[in-house]
């Protein structure tokens, strides 16, 4: 799966985050938290800009350290970094937006747990140079965050006729009965199905056409 | 190098000694202005179950200075409860509670008139339930039902009833689908109030 080897034209470390592999929908990483942060556009967007940050940003510091960390405890020392990393997250979160943190409550540090993070650290950070390896945590994190938009945006508009806590025309008009659903857990399930099911055949499609 | 079989200890050890102490640092940096915003919280919710105190746009100082200035701190008169007084009079009541929630503790105050009756308002500085059901006790649509709400005599309190059943003197409406929520926060409301009935009775009996 992992189509971006070392020295990889940077383009195809993009197309791969963004799209081939993307890790939603084709690699299935990190789905737990896309199942919990999505009932609402705004805590979606800070989480996605957090993940952003520790990704990229873990993915070149175990980069760099990877020549001299011993294999066998690489593992945990990957997980030091990324939980720093989380850790800075958090902290400025509570001191400078007490608001979001209070929203995100524990679901920032759990992306010390994200699957995403520790994936693409151990899939290609320890194996390939610093700039390579933050291209593909920074473009994994956007693959990851785009569509985790998709599915934010139509939850909050179907389940609570707002965005981003501005009511919407229609939506949150009486004409619209709110499909509560949309916002508690299993809404995100159905959301998640479909948009996976969607990107999935658009893929199948373009390769069938290349073939 | 990478034989020594003490390395992988030695270099654990490295760099979990260099990260953490990043992380202390930083948290050392932060932790003044940590505590300053969850005390303001907790003091613009104060304010806004008192009457007329309360601005919209309010900066941080402004608030903190009013809060200083016209709020009182607990005191045995009060049984608890934050007062606003003017000439030696008492106003109203913020009486703090807090407890546990669906997912974590819920923390807020509950504003009440000089008769010890009559609910001004209610706010939370620390809630995190579910964004779009148990968090929508944060929003004012549901907040504004206590404004005028009595607390009855008997060991309820206040009630949170089911959306759409008929409301009493001293009944609000949940927030649909959250249950949960609903039935702990008036845990919260009523064990506050019950608490607080119970030492101003005691203190009144010392009189």
């Amino acid at each position: 799966m992992n189509a971006s080897g070392a020295g990889a034209p940077r383009k195809n470390i993009a197309i791969a985050g963004l799209w081939r592999d993307n890790p939603i929908f084709k690699q299935v990483l990190g789905i737990c938290s896309t199942l919990a942060v999505t009932n609402l556009v705004l805590n979606t967007i800070v989480m996605c800009v957090a993940l952003i940050f520790t990704l990229s940003l873990s993915a070149a510091t175990v980069s760099i350290l990877r020549r001299f960390t011993p294999r066998n405890i690489r593992m945990m020392v990957e997980t030091l970094i990324i939980a720093f990393y989380v850790i800075i997250v958090d902290i400025i979160l509570k001191a400078y937006w007490p608001e979001m943190s209070r929203n995100l409550g524990p679901y920032v540090g759990l992306i010390i747990t994200n699957c995403i993070v520790m994936g693409r650290c151990e899939a290609y950070g320890i194996s390939n140079p610093p700039v390579p390896a933050f291209l593909d945590g920074f473009f994994n994190a956007l693959g990851y965050s785009f569509v985790l938009l998709i599915i934010a945006i139509f939850r909050e508009l179907l389940g609570m006729g707002t965005l981003l806590g501005y009511p919407m025309p229609y939506f949150s008009g009486p004409y619209w009965d709110k499909w509560i659903i949309m916002v508690m857990p299993p809404g995100a399930f159905f959301m998640l199905a479909i948009v996976t099911w969607i990107f999935r055949s658009i893929q199948l499609a373009q390769e069938k056409k290349s073939k | 190098m990478r034989q020594k079989r003490w390395f992988p200890i030695f270099y654990m050890f490295v760099a979990t000694a260099f990260f953490s102490s990043i992380v202390i640092g930083f948290t050392q940096l932060t932790s003044e202005k940590v505590k300053a915003s969850e005390k303001l919280s907790f003091e613009r919710a104060v304010l806004s179950v008192l009457p007329g105190l309360y601005r919209e746009k309010m900066n941080n100082s402004e608030l903190h200075r009013i809060f200083i200035e016209q709020v009182t701190e607990p005191d045995e008169l009060s049984a608890g409860a934050y007062t606003l007084r003017q000439n030696g009079k008492t106003i109203a009541y913020a009486l703090p509670m807090s407890g546990q929630g669906f997912w974590a503790p819920i923390k807020g105050v509950i504003g009440i008139e000089a008769d010890k009756k009559t609910i001004t308002a209610i706010a939370f500085y620390q809630q995190n339930e579910t964004p779009g059901l148990g968090a929508e006790i944060a929003k004012a649509a549901f907040r504004e039902q206590f404004k005028g709400k009595v607390i009855s005599v008997g060991d309820k309190p206040l009630s949170i009833k089911r959306p759409g059943m008929e409301l009493g003197a001293s009944d609000v409406h949940a927030v649909t689908g959250a249950t949960q929520t609903s039935t702990r926060l008036e845990n919260i409301i009523n064990s506050a109030l019950t608490n607080w009935r119970h030492q101003l009775n005691k203190g009144d009996v010392a009189k």
